[in-house]
Protein backbone atom coordinates (compact mmCIF):
# COMPACT_ATOMS: atom_id res chain seq x y z
CA UNK A 1 0.00 0.00 0.00
CA UNK A 2 1.06 3.27 -0.58
CA UNK A 3 1.16 6.08 1.96
CA UNK A 4 -1.38 7.97 0.01
CA UNK A 5 -3.53 4.62 -0.53
CA UNK A 6 -2.91 4.13 3.45
CA UNK A 7 -3.75 7.55 4.86
CA UNK A 8 -7.00 6.96 2.69
CA UNK A 9 -7.55 3.68 4.05
CA UNK A 10 -7.12 5.42 7.86
CA UNK A 11 -9.28 8.13 6.99
CA UNK A 12 -12.17 5.77 6.00
CA UNK A 13 -11.82 3.94 9.23
CA UNK A 14 -11.69 6.81 11.31
CA UNK A 15 -15.24 7.79 9.69
CA UNK A 16 -17.03 4.19 10.18
CA UNK A 17 -15.80 4.49 13.85
CA UNK A 18 -16.76 7.90 14.55
CA UNK A 19 -20.40 6.22 12.76
CA UNK A 20 -20.13 3.51 14.85
CA UNK A 21 -20.19 5.87 17.94
CA UNK A 22 -22.52 8.11 16.54
CA UNK A 23 -25.13 4.95 16.08
CA UNK A 24 -24.36 3.28 19.85
CA UNK A 25 -25.24 6.45 21.16
CA UNK A 26 -28.27 7.05 19.75
CA UNK A 27 -29.39 3.73 21.02
CA UNK A 28 -28.25 4.49 24.28
CA UNK A 29 -30.25 7.89 24.03
CA UNK A 30 -33.03 5.77 22.91
CA UNK A 31 -33.35 3.08 25.59
CA UNK A 32 -32.04 4.78 28.41
CA UNK A 33 -33.39 8.25 28.20
CA UNK A 34 -36.41 8.61 25.81
CA UNK A 35 -38.09 5.33 26.38
CA UNK A 36 -37.97 5.61 30.36
CA UNK A 37 -39.45 9.33 30.10
CA UNK A 38 -41.95 7.89 27.36
CA UNK A 39 -43.39 5.41 29.83
CA UNK A 40 -42.55 6.97 33.07
CA UNK A 41 -42.55 10.35 32.76
CA UNK A 42 -45.63 10.57 29.89
CA UNK A 43 -43.25 12.21 27.32
CA UNK A 44 -43.91 10.38 24.29
CA UNK A 45 -42.09 13.21 22.14
CA UNK A 46 -38.86 12.29 23.30
CA UNK A 47 -39.50 8.75 21.83
CA UNK A 48 -40.68 10.38 18.36
CA UNK A 49 -37.28 12.38 17.88
CA UNK A 50 -34.98 10.29 19.05
CA UNK A 51 -36.82 6.53 17.59
CA UNK A 52 -36.38 7.99 13.89
CA UNK A 53 -32.75 9.82 14.58
CA UNK A 54 -31.74 6.29 15.50
CA UNK A 55 -33.09 4.22 12.08
CA UNK A 56 -31.48 6.89 10.31
CA UNK A 57 -27.64 6.49 12.11
CA UNK A 58 -28.09 2.34 11.59
CA UNK A 59 -29.09 3.22 8.72
CA UNK A 60 -25.93 5.21 7.96
CA UNK A 61 -24.12 2.61 10.24
CA UNK A 62 -25.12 -0.49 8.48
CA UNK A 63 -24.37 0.96 4.46
CA UNK A 64 -20.60 2.87 5.68
CA UNK A 65 -20.01 -1.19 6.63
CA UNK A 66 -20.89 -2.47 3.07
CA UNK A 67 -18.81 0.30 1.57
CA UNK A 68 -15.77 0.01 3.86
CA UNK A 69 -15.86 -4.00 3.59
CA UNK A 70 -16.35 -3.59 -0.30
CA UNK A 71 -13.51 -1.47 -0.17
CA UNK A 72 -11.25 -4.59 0.07
CA UNK A 73 -8.10 -5.65 2.78
CA UNK A 74 -10.55 -7.94 5.20
CA UNK A 75 -10.85 -11.32 5.35
CA UNK A 76 -14.08 -13.01 4.67
CA UNK A 77 -14.40 -14.01 8.72
CA UNK A 78 -13.63 -10.49 9.57
CA UNK A 79 -16.40 -9.28 7.25
CA UNK A 80 -18.88 -11.97 8.31
CA UNK A 81 -17.93 -10.50 12.66
CA UNK A 82 -18.46 -6.88 11.79
CA UNK A 83 -21.91 -7.48 9.83
CA UNK A 84 -23.07 -10.20 12.04
CA UNK A 85 -22.21 -7.77 15.73
CA UNK A 86 -23.97 -4.95 14.01
CA UNK A 87 -26.64 -6.60 14.51
CA UNK A 88 -26.69 -7.01 17.84
CA UNK A 89 -27.77 -4.06 19.91
CA UNK A 90 -24.95 -1.98 21.19
CA UNK A 91 -22.41 -3.82 18.72
CA UNK A 92 -21.69 -1.08 17.06
CA UNK A 93 -19.23 0.19 20.37
CA UNK A 94 -17.54 -4.04 19.84
CA UNK A 95 -17.21 -2.91 16.36
CA UNK A 96 -15.66 0.84 16.89
CA UNK A 97 -13.17 -1.13 19.50
CA UNK A 98 -12.52 -3.81 16.39
CA UNK A 99 -11.99 -1.21 14.05
CA UNK A 100 -9.63 1.00 16.48
CA UNK A 101 -7.33 -1.78 16.35
CA UNK A 102 -6.86 -2.31 13.05
CA UNK A 103 -6.51 1.32 12.20
CA UNK A 104 -3.57 1.39 15.05
CA UNK A 105 -2.62 -2.15 13.21
CA UNK A 106 -2.45 -0.06 10.34
CA UNK A 107 -0.57 2.80 11.57
CA UNK A 108 2.43 0.95 13.03
CA UNK A 109 2.60 -0.66 8.90
CA UNK A 110 4.19 3.11 8.04
CA UNK B 1 -42.77 20.74 5.39
CA UNK B 2 -45.88 20.83 3.23
CA UNK B 3 -46.37 17.26 2.19
CA UNK B 4 -45.75 18.08 -1.96
CA UNK B 5 -42.69 19.99 -1.11
CA UNK B 6 -41.63 17.33 1.05
CA UNK B 7 -42.69 15.05 -1.89
CA UNK B 8 -40.61 17.02 -4.55
CA UNK B 9 -37.68 16.99 -3.00
CA UNK B 10 -37.94 13.43 -2.50
CA UNK B 11 -38.10 12.60 -6.40
CA UNK B 12 -35.46 15.32 -7.26
CA UNK B 13 -32.92 13.21 -4.64
CA UNK B 14 -33.98 9.81 -6.27
CA UNK B 15 -33.29 10.72 -9.43
CA UNK B 16 -29.89 12.64 -8.13
CA UNK B 17 -29.15 9.27 -6.70
CA UNK B 18 -29.99 6.63 -9.36
CA UNK B 19 -28.26 8.84 -11.89
CA UNK B 20 -25.36 8.36 -9.97
CA UNK B 21 -25.13 5.03 -9.00
CA UNK B 22 -26.19 4.04 -13.04
CA UNK B 23 -22.80 6.01 -13.65
CA UNK B 24 -21.11 4.08 -11.15
CA UNK B 25 -22.16 1.01 -12.08
CA UNK B 26 -21.69 1.51 -15.72
CA UNK B 27 -18.04 2.96 -14.86
CA UNK B 28 -17.24 -0.09 -13.19
CA UNK B 29 -18.60 -2.60 -16.09
CA UNK B 30 -16.78 -0.58 -18.36
CA UNK B 31 -13.51 -0.55 -17.08
CA UNK B 32 -13.53 -4.84 -16.59
CA UNK B 33 -10.48 -5.81 -18.68
CA UNK B 34 -9.00 -2.42 -19.48
CA UNK B 35 -5.45 -2.47 -18.22
CA UNK B 36 -4.82 0.12 -14.92
CA UNK B 37 -3.75 3.54 -16.94
CA UNK B 38 -3.62 7.52 -16.09
CA UNK B 39 -6.93 7.72 -17.86
CA UNK B 40 -8.89 4.73 -16.16
CA UNK B 41 -7.46 6.36 -12.67
CA UNK B 42 -8.76 10.03 -13.82
CA UNK B 43 -12.03 8.50 -14.31
CA UNK B 44 -12.86 6.27 -11.67
CA UNK B 45 -11.45 9.33 -9.33
CA UNK B 46 -13.90 11.95 -11.21
CA UNK B 47 -16.88 9.08 -10.06
CA UNK B 48 -15.70 8.07 -7.00
CA UNK B 49 -15.52 12.46 -6.12
CA UNK B 50 -19.14 12.58 -7.76
CA UNK B 51 -20.34 9.57 -5.76
CA UNK B 52 -19.34 11.15 -2.31
CA UNK B 53 -20.18 14.75 -3.20
CA UNK B 54 -23.49 13.94 -4.55
CA UNK B 55 -24.96 10.09 -5.51
CA UNK B 56 -24.11 9.73 -1.65
CA UNK B 57 -25.74 12.24 0.13
CA UNK B 58 -28.54 11.89 -2.58
CA UNK B 59 -29.76 8.57 -0.81
CA UNK B 60 -29.63 9.99 2.77
CA UNK B 61 -31.61 12.50 1.34
CA UNK B 62 -34.17 10.19 -0.21
CA UNK B 63 -34.19 7.98 3.20
CA UNK B 64 -34.50 10.95 5.89
CA UNK B 65 -37.53 12.63 2.87
CA UNK B 66 -39.15 9.10 2.20
CA UNK B 67 -39.65 8.52 5.56
CA UNK B 68 -40.75 12.07 6.63
CA UNK B 69 -43.31 11.43 3.82
CA UNK B 70 -44.35 8.51 5.36
CA UNK B 71 -44.77 9.65 8.38
CA UNK B 72 -47.06 13.01 7.00
CA UNK B 73 -48.99 10.38 4.85
CA UNK B 74 -49.61 7.95 7.64
CA UNK B 75 -48.11 5.20 5.32
CA UNK B 76 -46.71 2.91 8.16
CA UNK B 77 -48.98 0.66 8.55
CA UNK B 78 -49.18 0.14 4.48
CA UNK B 79 -47.83 -3.69 3.11
CA UNK B 80 -46.75 -1.70 -0.07
CA UNK B 81 -44.58 0.53 1.80
CA UNK B 82 -42.79 -2.02 4.14
CA UNK B 83 -42.54 -4.40 0.84
CA UNK B 84 -41.01 -0.67 -1.12
CA UNK B 85 -38.69 0.06 2.23
CA UNK B 86 -37.27 -3.75 1.92
CA UNK B 87 -36.22 -3.01 -2.13
CA UNK B 88 -34.88 0.29 -0.53
CA UNK B 89 -32.78 -1.03 1.43
CA UNK B 90 -31.39 -3.64 -1.23
CA UNK B 91 -30.75 -0.60 -3.57
CA UNK B 92 -28.89 1.00 -1.09
CA UNK B 93 -26.60 -1.72 0.10
CA UNK B 94 -25.61 -2.47 -3.60
CA UNK B 95 -24.78 1.31 -3.72
CA UNK B 96 -22.87 0.45 -0.74
CA UNK B 97 -20.95 -2.15 -2.54
CA UNK B 98 -20.18 0.01 -5.62
CA UNK B 99 -18.90 2.61 -3.57
CA UNK B 100 -16.90 0.08 -1.93
CA UNK B 101 -15.41 -0.79 -5.30
CA UNK B 102 -14.69 2.31 -6.51
CA UNK B 103 -12.61 3.11 -3.23
CA UNK B 104 -10.80 -0.29 -3.99
CA UNK B 105 -10.29 0.37 -7.76
CA UNK B 106 -7.73 4.03 -6.70
CA UNK B 107 -5.42 1.48 -5.72
CA UNK B 108 -2.60 0.90 -7.69
CA UNK B 109 -2.43 -2.82 -7.40
CA UNK B 110 -6.57 -2.94 -8.18
CA UNK B 111 -7.40 -4.66 -11.41
CA UNK B 112 -10.58 -5.36 -12.29
CA UNK B 113 -14.05 -4.88 -9.96
CA UNK B 114 -15.77 -8.33 -9.38
CA UNK B 115 -17.84 -9.90 -12.67
CA UNK B 116 -20.73 -9.93 -10.09
CA UNK B 117 -21.13 -6.22 -10.60
CA UNK B 118 -21.56 -6.34 -14.41
CA UNK B 119 -25.27 -7.20 -13.81
CA UNK B 120 -25.15 -4.01 -11.41
CA UNK B 121 -27.11 -1.67 -13.75
CA UNK B 122 -29.84 -4.31 -14.50
CA UNK B 123 -30.51 -4.94 -11.02
CA UNK B 124 -30.52 -1.08 -9.89
CA UNK B 125 -33.55 -0.65 -12.90
CA UNK B 126 -34.97 -3.94 -11.60
CA UNK B 127 -35.83 -2.59 -8.18
CA UNK B 128 -36.14 1.02 -9.78
CA UNK B 129 -38.97 -0.58 -11.52
CA UNK B 130 -40.63 -2.52 -8.16
CA UNK B 131 -40.01 0.55 -5.94
CA UNK B 132 -41.88 2.81 -8.49
CA UNK B 133 -44.56 0.03 -9.00
CA UNK B 134 -45.39 -0.31 -5.86
CA UNK B 135 -45.25 3.84 -4.72
CA UNK B 136 -47.71 4.46 -7.76
CA UNK B 137 -50.36 1.71 -7.57
CA UNK B 138 -50.00 0.73 -3.83
CA UNK B 139 -51.64 -2.35 -4.46
CA UNK B 140 -52.31 -3.76 -0.71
Amino acid sequence: MTPLELHEEQRQLRRMRAVSIFEGSTLVLLVLVAVPLKHLAGYPEATRLIGPTHGLAFLLYVWMLIQTVAGGGWTRLETLRLIVVAFIPFGAFVNERFLARRQAALASTR
Amino acid sequence: MDYLWLKIFHIVAIVTWIGGMLTTSLTLAATRGIEVSTDRSKLIYVIRQWDRRLTTPAMFLVWALGLSLAFEGGWFTAPWLLMKLALVFVLSALHGLLSGTLRRLTRADEASPPVVLTYAPVAIMMLILGIITLAVIKPF
